[in-house]
C-alpha cells in the first residue's frame, strides 16, 4: 500500500469514528448519515492514484486526525463532518466534492460479518442493531 | 415592498456588540482575500479543539510550508492568528463570532458591487404579517433588492430559513418587485446540497452560494 493510500485510509478510519460520534445527536442522524455515505469514499479515493505526496502531507494528515480525535461534543462533531474531508483532501492533493465510487468494504472497519441464519433465536436482535 | 430596522432586544443588543467587535472586521477582511485553502484553514481553526498556531501550521503545509511565496504565507499566518482569536474567545461566544464573520464577509464582497449593504433588516409587505426574523444582510436598491441569509455551516440550513426567503420573493413578486434571495453558507456546496435534498421547503430560486463560490457575491449580476 503508498503512503498516500495508507494516509487517506488512516483518514477513513478517522472520519468513522467521527461519524459514529456525530451520530448519537438523534435530531441529525438522516444529515450525519448523508454526509458519511458521500464523504467517506471520496475520503478513501484520496488514496488512489500514483503521485508521490508532498512534503509534510502525511503528518498534515494525522494531525488532522488528532484535532478530531479531542472531539467529545456530538455536535462539534457534525461541524467537523463536513470540514475534515476538506482538510485532508487539501493535504494529499484532490477533490472531495464530486460523488466517488464506493471503495470495497466502504462504510465499515471490517469485513461485513455474516448474515445470521433466518432461524437463529437471535438474528432480529443483530438485525436490530445494525 | 420596504425595508426597516431590526428591533432590538435584549439579545441583539448582546450580538451588535460582537458584530462591532474589530476582531469580526478583520477575519472577515483577510476572507474576502483568502484562497479556497486559506477559508478551509479558518474554518477548521474557528471549529477547532485546539490553538496552538504550531500545529495549524502543519495541517496546512501548503499554506505555510517551505512552497508558498513569503506573500502567501503571510496572508495565511495572519488569518490563522485572527482565527485563533475568535477560537480563544471560548465555546459559547465563538459560536456567534463565526456567525457574524460570515455576515460580515457577505457585506464586505456585496459592498464591493457598489448599492447600500445593510444589516439586521426586516422586508415588510402590504397586507402580510412581518417575519420576526430580520435578514442578515440586504442591499436595498430601488432596481434590485436582495436579502441574504447567512450561516456558518451546512447543519444551520433548515425549512423555516428557507421559507422566510422564498415567501419574501413571493411577497415582493406580487408587488412586482424582482427580490433576489439567497442564502449564504460557509460551508461545503456538497454538504449544503446534501441538506438540501432532504428539505422538502421551496426553494427553487433561492440562491445558494457556499464557501467555494463565496467570491461570486463581489462580482456583478448578470
Amino acid at each position: 500500500m503508498s503512503e498516500r493510500a495508507e494516509a487517506a485510509e488512516r483518514a477513513a478510519t478517522a472520519y468513522r469514528a467521527l461519524a459514529d460520534l456525530a451520530e448519537t445527536v438523534e435530531d441529525e442522524w438522516q444529515y450525519v448519515t448523508d454526509l458519511t455515505d458521500a464523504y467517506l469514499p471520496s475520503i478513501r479515493a484520496l488514496g488512489s492514484g500514483a503521485a508521490p505526496l508532498h512534503v509534510g502531507a502525511a503528518e498534515a494528515v494525522d494531525e488532522a486526525i488528532a484535532e478530531i480525535a479531542l472531539i467529545t461534543d456530538p455536535h462539534r462533531a457534525i461541524d467537523w463532518l463536513s470540514t475534515f474531508p476538506h482538510v485532508v483532501a487539501i493535504a494529499l492533493g484532490g477533490d472531495v466534492d464530486e460523488e466517488a465510487e464506493p471503495a470495497e468494504g466502504a462504510g465499515g472497519d471490517g469485513p461485513e460479518p455474516p448474515e445470521p441464519d433466518a432461524d437463529s433465536p437471535f438474528g432480529t436482535l443483530l438485525r436490530f442493531h445494525r | 415592498m420596504r425595508f426597516q430596522d431590526a428591533a432590538r432586544d435584549a439579545r441583539t443588543v448582546v450580538y451588535a456588540g460582537i458584530q462591532a467587535d474589530p476582531l469580526v472586521a478583520q477575519v472577515a477582511g483577510l476572507l474576502v482575500g483568502a484562497t479556497p485553502a486559506e477559508r478551509w484553514m479558518a474554518r477548521a481553526v474557528m471549529n477547532g479543539e485546539r490553538t496552538e498556531p504550531e500545529i495549524w501550521r502543519r495541517i496546512f503545509p501548503s499554506l505555510f510550508g517551505e512552497g508558498p511565496a513569503a506573500g502567501v504565507r503571510d496572508h495565511a499566518d495572519r488569518l490563522l492568528a485572527a482565527s485563533l482569536a475568535v477560537a480563544n474567545r471560548g465555546e459559547q461566544a465563538r459560536s456567534s463570532y463565526r456567525g457574524a464573520v460570515v455576515e460580515e464577509l457577505t457585506a464586505q464582497l456585496l459592498a464591493r458591487r457598489g448599492g447600500t449593504v445593510k444589516r439586521e433588516r426586516r422586508v415588510l409587505f402590504d397586507g402580510v404579517p412581518a417575519e420576526i426574523h430580520p435578514y442578515d444582510v440586504t442591499v436595498e436598491s430601488p432596481g434590485r433588492p436582495q436579502v441574504y441569509d447567512c450561516k456558518w455551516g451546512a447543519r444551520g440550513i433548515n425549512a423555516d430559513v428557507l421559507n422566510q426567503l422564498d415567501d419574501a420573493r413571493a411577497h415582493a413578486a406580487d408587488e412586482e418587485i424582482e427580490l433576489d434571495v439567497a442564502l449564504v453558507v460557509f460551508d461545503a456546496r456538497r454538504s449544503a446540497e446534501i441538506r438540501l435534498d432532504r428539505s422538502t421547503a421551496r426553494r427553487d430560486d433561492t440562491r445558494l452560494v457556499a464557501l467555494e463560490t463565496i467570491d461570486e457575491l463581489g462580482e456583478a449580476r448578470p
